[in-house]
């Protein structure tokens, strides 16, 4: 690997000025689809076709692609990144020079990335994050597998690029990769429901800008001939809301299948010597780096579907990481086995020394009391039509206890010297959330008026990442708890990065 | 309790945060709370009228007298809660760590020890800065949570805090 010198300043691969055409025209024309749709909409209102051949249309848009590509040649050539005496240099800007520098123990972590454009002519991106600005994006869009790989291995390792190589190479060993099939069943147990209350909500947000839409094309006096909507029947109506929620729900379920197939496309994860490697993704190719100390905390979470079928996904959450990347650090397919080894990787011997200890019943009360506080106020809106209605009331009742009731029995925590272990989880869900004591932060002691009146309170460890929560333990548990992680922290004052 | 049955030390024998004494902030913050709470209130009261001198029609008219006196008793609700949640405000300050507790509805009591201090800011705004009080901002890298903001703290007591806090933190390193 040492055909690669990163001493002196280098471009990236001439191909990336395709790739900056291609993702600059994408930005514009993603910006301008509300424009664009709304002119399609005007000419369609307006019984005319647009004129197309018309020389200035085509004028123009010749002038925009030649300006477009000018602008990438520009950038491209005013691109040049450099490594010398521990730092990475990049200087970029055709006006507006820039030039970043980054030490290297100062880079978090380095993402290989492939987006379609990139997979068609064979380059990849690279991108450096560092520790606490989220803001600072460094991206060398275009460089050959091999350079990318060479560069990301030089700026993660302290030591020089040659001898290291090897030793990486020889230590890391593929691990677990999902198959097809695997995602697909994946895909199928997803929780639907979610997605379909996402889908749901758009459609709701959109509603009323479609609907004039609608009313253009005449849709619903063809909806009024299939289902007699002149006569105002119930049925009619009935049969018209039936159709739409099945098919949101094809929909959805459809939308979750493409989009786990999509996302977690040749999913292979290798372990490393100090951590994880995850690759994956179909449109986007991604590379991502788990390093053992940078992770926050671990959750493993299985459906009742997936639980059968021997399914469960693991995700990471690491410090200094933006919302967006975060929620790619997970690897779904898993087994029991490989669950378990993974999670015995980061925490040894946790399941052996778990000790669960329920939280109050009050957790139980509370959710009865808010589920029948809702079946009240739906029950005021059914008070108003038909007396048969009043039956809906059978299943939300059944719902709503045996959902407080699973609640509960899911509901555990654990703590010893070196972890906190919280279990969680409603009806169809399960998670088992992980933190080490030496990753918290601070530690929130939160009681409602409510709470108060039991004497119980929950408690919020904060770290890097998201927090964890022991929820409703009566308050002098929860206050030895606090002191207990309080004094782990001062005392033992461990690094949490 | 059982909870940590495997440990040496006794949990009876740790610092409490709970026995702390903690300080009030200054009573003089609350009528920081009062006006923002009533520039606001009044800003929705002026948009709501204005609304009901455009409406022709006499019921719509109607339903904007009503909002105008549903915003009447939520801003006294308003008020009241924030009076019994101002008393909750209190803060305290260890050898190792900072407490703050506030709250009246969801009481929070938030502890950061000082070796996971980010950096520390003091605010003012232009009322605060009238009536001689500061905000006192400590960061951790707690990404949900975790951030401690003391306001309403009389100046000289922020800025000797934070002379403290910087002292503490660039020994630390």
């Amino acid at each position: 690997m040492s055909a690669f010198n990163f001493e002196t300043p280098s471009r990236q691969s001439a191909k990336g000025i395709i790739v900056i055409f291609g993702v600059s025209a994408y930005k514009i024309l993603k910006g301008l689809a509300i424009a664009f749709i709304a002119l399609f909409l005007k000419y369609i209102k307006s019984d005319k076709s647009p004129d197309l051949t018309s020389p200035i249309f085509i004028l123009s848009c010749i002038g925009l692609v030649v300006l477009f590509l000018l602008i990438a040649v520009l950038r491209f050539l005013n691109f040049k990144f450099f490594i010398k005496d521990n730092y990475f240099f990049l200087r970029k800007g055709i006006f507006n020079k820039e030039e970043i520098s980054i030490s290297k123990d100062k880079i978090q972590n380095v993402y290989i990335k492939q987006n379609v454009i990139q997979q068609l002519i064979n380059v990849v991106s690279l991108s450096i994050e560092t520790a606490g600005d989220d803001k600072t994006e460094i991206e060398i869009t275009a460089l050959s597998r091999d350079k990318a790989l060479a560069l990301k291995e030089y700026l993660l390792s302290g030591l020089k690029l040659i001898d290291n190589k090897d030793v990486q190479i020889a230590e890391e060993t593929v691990y677990f990769k999902a198959s097809v099939k695997k995602l697909l069943l994946e895909g199928i147990t997803e929780n639907h429901f979610k997605s379909f209350v996402l889908i749901f909500a758009f459609i709701v947000g959109i509603y009323n800008d479609i609907k004039e839409f609608i009313s253009e094309l005449n849709l619903s006096s063809k909806f009024g001939k299939w289902f007699q909507l002149d006569n105002e029947s119930i049925i009619g109506l009935l049969l018209i809301n039936v159709t739409l929620i099945v098919t949101l729900l094809i929909l959805s379920f459809l939308l979750s299948l493409i989009r786990m197939l999509i996302q977690n496309f040749d999913l292979t994860v290798k372990i490393k010597p100090n951590g994880l490697e995850i690759s994956k993704g179909l449109l986007n190719k991604i590379n991502l780096s788990l390093t053992n100390s940078r992770i926050q905390n671990t959750i493993a979470s299985t459906n009742r579907v997936k639980r059968a079928l021997g399914l469960y996904k693991l995700s990471f959450t690491q410090a200094m990481i933006n919302k967006k990347q975060q929620l790619k650090f997970n690897i779904v397919g898993l087994s029991k086995l490989q669950l378990d080894e993974l999670i015995q990787q980061f925490y040894p011997n946790v399941q052996n020394r778990l000790t669960k200890h329920k939280p109050q019943k009050y957790l139980l009360y509370r959710m009865l009391w808010i589920g029948f506080m809702v079946i009240a106020i739906i029950n005021l809106g059914l008070y108003f039509s038909p007396k048969l209605f009043l039956l809906a009331n059978i299943p939300f009742i059944a719902f709503v206890i045996a959902n407080a009731m699973i609640t509960y029995k899911k509901a555990y925590f654990h703590i010893d010297e070196e972890l906190i272990v919280v279990g969680y989880g409603m009806l169809i869900e399960t998670h088992t959330s992980y933190l080490e004591i030496k990753k918290t932060q601070a530690v929130t002691l939160n009681q409602t008026i409510f709470q108060k009146r039991r004497g119980i309170a929950s408690v919020v460890v904060n770290s890097a990442s998201k927090s964890i929560t022991i929820p409703h333990v009566d308050l002098q548990t929860a206050n030895e708890i606090k002191n207990y992680l309080i004094y782990k922290v001062e005392y033992e004052n461990k690094d949490w990065m | 309790m059982s909870v940590f049955e495997n440990d040496q030390i006794t949990i009876a024998s740790l610092p409490q945060a709970e026995e702390l004494k903690l300080h009030p902030i200054s009573p003089k913050y609350f009528y920081i709370v009062l006006i923002n709470i009533i520039i606001s209130y009044v800003f929705l009261l002026a948009i709501v009228l204005t609304l009901r001198s455009f409406a022709d029609d006499e019921t719509l008219a109607n339903v904007f007298v009503y909002s105008a006196l549903v915003l009447g008793i939520s801003c006294i609700i308003n008020i009241y809660l924030s009076y019994l949640g101002f008393k909750k405000r209190k803060y305290a300050i260890r050898d190792k760590d900072m407490t703050y507790s506030q709250g009246y509805l969801v009481n929070k009591t938030l502890t950061l020890p000082y070796n996971r201090i980010q950096h520390i800011e003091i605010a003012r705004s232009f009322l605060a800065r009238k009536m001689g009080l500061s905000t006192l901002k400590i960061y951790s890298a707690g990404q949900s949570g975790g951030d401690l903001a003391i306001k309403g703290l009389p100046k000289d007591i922020a800025d000797k805090q934070y002379a403290f806090l910087t002292k503490i933190i660039n020994e630390r390193v």
